[in-house]
């Protein structure tokens, strides 16, 4: 019962005017930016960081938590009406809802998406609390040879299993480290890889390489192969209260509630975040749908909309188990905000909720009400949302340069930083068109300093003796789920890729955006 | 780089007749920055009192990779197994890549690295927004640059003014609500 105490009070942190504020101004810009096409979450925390250096710790975590969960209901105005996903998360839910909004649907397809979204969100957010503590409570026994093993499950998990390309994904991640071992080595004072440059002594900021790589990287990435002519958006007609019929709940509701159950545990795990989730839920609607229903699949259904959808925000609390508890990050999203929180001396880990625990309560409480703004926010306004979408793109993307080269000149206020942005998103650039991750490359350089670190202790504990790394039992369980993981990714894949190709014969979004 | 248009391409599996010589360029610097690491990691000092593998270990190991991962990858593609470029909503599947939109942002970006300390930020904000508005095809050109002119103030108030981000104000210096 302590905790729901602790909560209680985090939600009277929570629910101070000036931090109902502060969240709401985060659910603002993260549903703004999260509708804008090309701008996923991380991308958004990356851009905003610099923005919150002002903001005392508490206000900046709940406009962060904000614009994580805004981000995430952004992405499926973007995609039902535009075709076009925005989140590697939401593609399913583009196809299904996007022949809806064809179709004449377009409203139920917003409306059971924002709902379901609603639901999971706060069903994901209530496991998130009673959960959570448990997992700290567990996680404070673990030793340095276990955090060992559970991140080459991440690094691995988000390296090599969720690209289409396994190498490519591998040299991600290892340019990722090996940015994160320039500077200075922090357990001998030894310069590492700096080329005798003063400038490299410091090593590479972290939010530099961010914003590069999202934001920069992106905007090049578009101008090279930018969709000229209008923005097609399909219109939505009537009120927002007659979006959904009587029909349209009840082939919803469970639909919800399965997505909700899929997508919390399967953020939970290092081993996917939202985008299994997402199809693993459309894959079970689709086989559970009868008749009429299963024909309609491909086609509109709005069970293929209301699953996914769910599961996808669900997950998404999810991610923030391992996140708060373990400190570590299985999305880029994630990444953002374990450096969102390091830039306040705020280390996620066992200890969070002994030592910050007034401060993470007061956040996971602000998800809650972040999650019922976004209700309100995304049914009646969702016109404001779709006049976003409708921003010329030269502007779109001219906009997003000047944030970003903002944010990297206000990390240490010289030019230099700027041209480093430079060289960065040029590699994004590079990254994304011959088909490289980007996240592999921010997890790995944000995870690499806690892991060697961690694998130094490791070591000297054990004199050197590698086999150490495995002699746990805790240990070698990790690494035999992860080659279950492996195993069952690869049978997944395979499986995804059947369906595609069923499925998006015709006119297909065929996205795969897995910097999202 | 870049006789290649493997834009269109999905699997890859379907090889192209012509080496993707930019991807195979690419795959080659990962290599090298892996030789580069094993190089630059032997002259990482390591202390006698170093209780633990030290500090070239790790990067060792990441060199290692990215050599093997480099050749992998190299290897991959001269069998014609190219990669899926990225897509997103306003990315053309049909199109070639535009280098000069591309390079006439990248330019962009370098005249506003030079003209933040002389100019100010605001003044090279404007010019970024303009810049890169007008090479991606903003029309008519007057209003890019209002929009520019318009944002970077606002940017400039909002995060200068108001919330203390140290932006130099550059020649407008001294202007009520703008300093940095």
């Amino acid at each position: 019962m302590d905790n729901f105490y602790a909560l209680l009070e985090g939600f009277s942190v929570a629910m101070q005017p000036i931090y109902l504020l502060y969240a709401l101004g985060g659910v603002l810009v993260g549903t703004a930016v999260g509708v804008l096409p090309g701008i996923g979450p991380a991308m958004t925390v990356a851009l905003l960081m610099p923005i919150t250096y002002s903001l005392e710790p508490t206000a900046a975590i709940i406009v962060f938590a904000g614009i994580y969960y805004g981000g995430m209901y952004g992405g499926s105005t973007t995609s039902i009406l535009l075709n076009t996903p925005g989140e590697s998360a939401s593609i399913v839910t583009a196809l299904e809802g996007n022949r809806m909004a064809k179709a004449g649907r377009g409203a139920a397809a917003l409306a059971t998406a924002a709902i379901g979204s609603f639901i999971a969100g706060t069903i994901a957010t209530v496991l998130l609390s009673f959960v959570a503590p448990y997992v700290a409570a567990f996680a404070v026994q673990i030793g340095p040879v276990e955090y060992v093993a559970l991140m080459v499950v991440a690094f691995l998990t988000v390296g090599a299993l969720l690209g289409a390309s396994v190498l490519r994904g591998l040299a991600s991640l290892g340019l990722g480290l090996f940015l994160a071992f320039m500077g200075v080595d922090l357990m001998t004072g030894q310069q590492r890889y700096t080329f005798g440059s003063p400038f490299l002594a410091d090593g590479i900021d972290v939010v530099l390489v961010a914003v590069g790589l999202f934001a920069l990287g992106e905007a090049l990435y578009v101008a090279s192969r930018l969709r000229h002519g209008p923005v097609k958006v399909i219109p939505v007609t009537g009120g927002w209260t007659s979006w959904m019929k009587k029909e349209d709940w009840k082939r919803s509701w469970k639909p919800w509630l399965r997505g909700t159950f899929i997508g919390f545990p399967i953020g939970t795990m290092p081993a996917g975040g939202a985008d299994v989730a997402t199809f693993l839920s459309y894959a079970a609607e689709k086989k559970l749908a009868k008749g009429t229903h299963k024909k309609q699949f491909g086609r509109g259904a709005i069970e293929g909309v209301a699953g996914p959808e769910s599961a996808n925000n669900a997950a998404a609390a999810g991610v923030l188990v391992p996140l708060l508890t373990l400190g570590i990050p299985t999305t880029a999203t994630a990444a953002m905000m374990l450096v969102a929180f390091q830039r306040y001396n705020i280390q996620p880990g066992p200890l969070l909720f002994e030592v910050e625990g007034a401060l993470v309560w007061a956040l996971i409480a602000s998800l809650y009400v972040g999650n019922l703004m976004l209700l309100v926010l995304n049914l009646p306004l969702v016109g404001i949302w779709v006049k976003i979408l409708q921003i010329p793109r030269p502007y779109l993307y001219a906009g997003i340069l000047v944030f970003a080269a903002l944010g990297a000149f206000s990390v240490n206020f010289t030019p230099v930083d700027v041209f480093v942005l430079l060289v960065i998103g040029v590699l994004g650039f590079v990254m994304r068109r011959y088909g490289y991750p980007i996240a592999p490359l921010v997890v790995g350089m944000i995870l690499g300093p806690i892991f060697e670190s961690q694998l130094r202790r490791s070591l000297a504990i054990s004199q050197g003796d590698p086999l150490a790394l495995v002699s746990t039992p805790i240990a070698a369980g990790i690494y035999i789920s992860l080659v279950v993981i492996f195993v069952l990714s690869f049978w997944m894949k395979k499986r995804q890729r059947l369906m595609e190709s069923a499925t998006l014969d015709d006119e297909s979004p065929r996205g795969k955006e897995v910097s999202a | 780089m870049g006789s290649s248009t493997t834009g269109a391409v999905r699997g890859g599996s379907d090889a192209a007749p012509v080496k993707p010589l930019g991807e195979i360029i690419f795959a080659a610097v990962i290599l090298s920055i892996g030789i580069v690491g094993f190089v630059a990691g032997a002259g990482i000092q390591t202390p006698d009192s170093a209780s633990d593998i030290g500090p070239r270990a790790l990067p060792y190991i990441v060199s290692g990779l990215l050599v093997i991962v480099g050749a992998g990858l190299i290897v991959q593609l001269l069998r014609g197994k190219t990669g899926e470029a990225d897509e997103g909503e306003d990315i053309d599947p049909d199109v070639r890549t535009d280098w000069l939109t591309v390079a006439k942002m990248a330019g962009t970006v370098v005249v506003h690295i030079f003209l933040i300390i002389p100019l100010g930020w605001p003044v090279a904000a404007a010019v970024l927004f303009f810049g890169a508005a007008w090479a991606l095809g903003a029309k008519p050109l007057w209003r890019a640059a209002a929009v520019g002119v318009v944002m970077a103030l606002v940017l400039q108030f909002a995060f200068g003014g108001l919330l203390g981000v140290s932006l130099p104000a550059g020649v407008l210096e001294g202007v009520p609500f703008l300093n940095g």
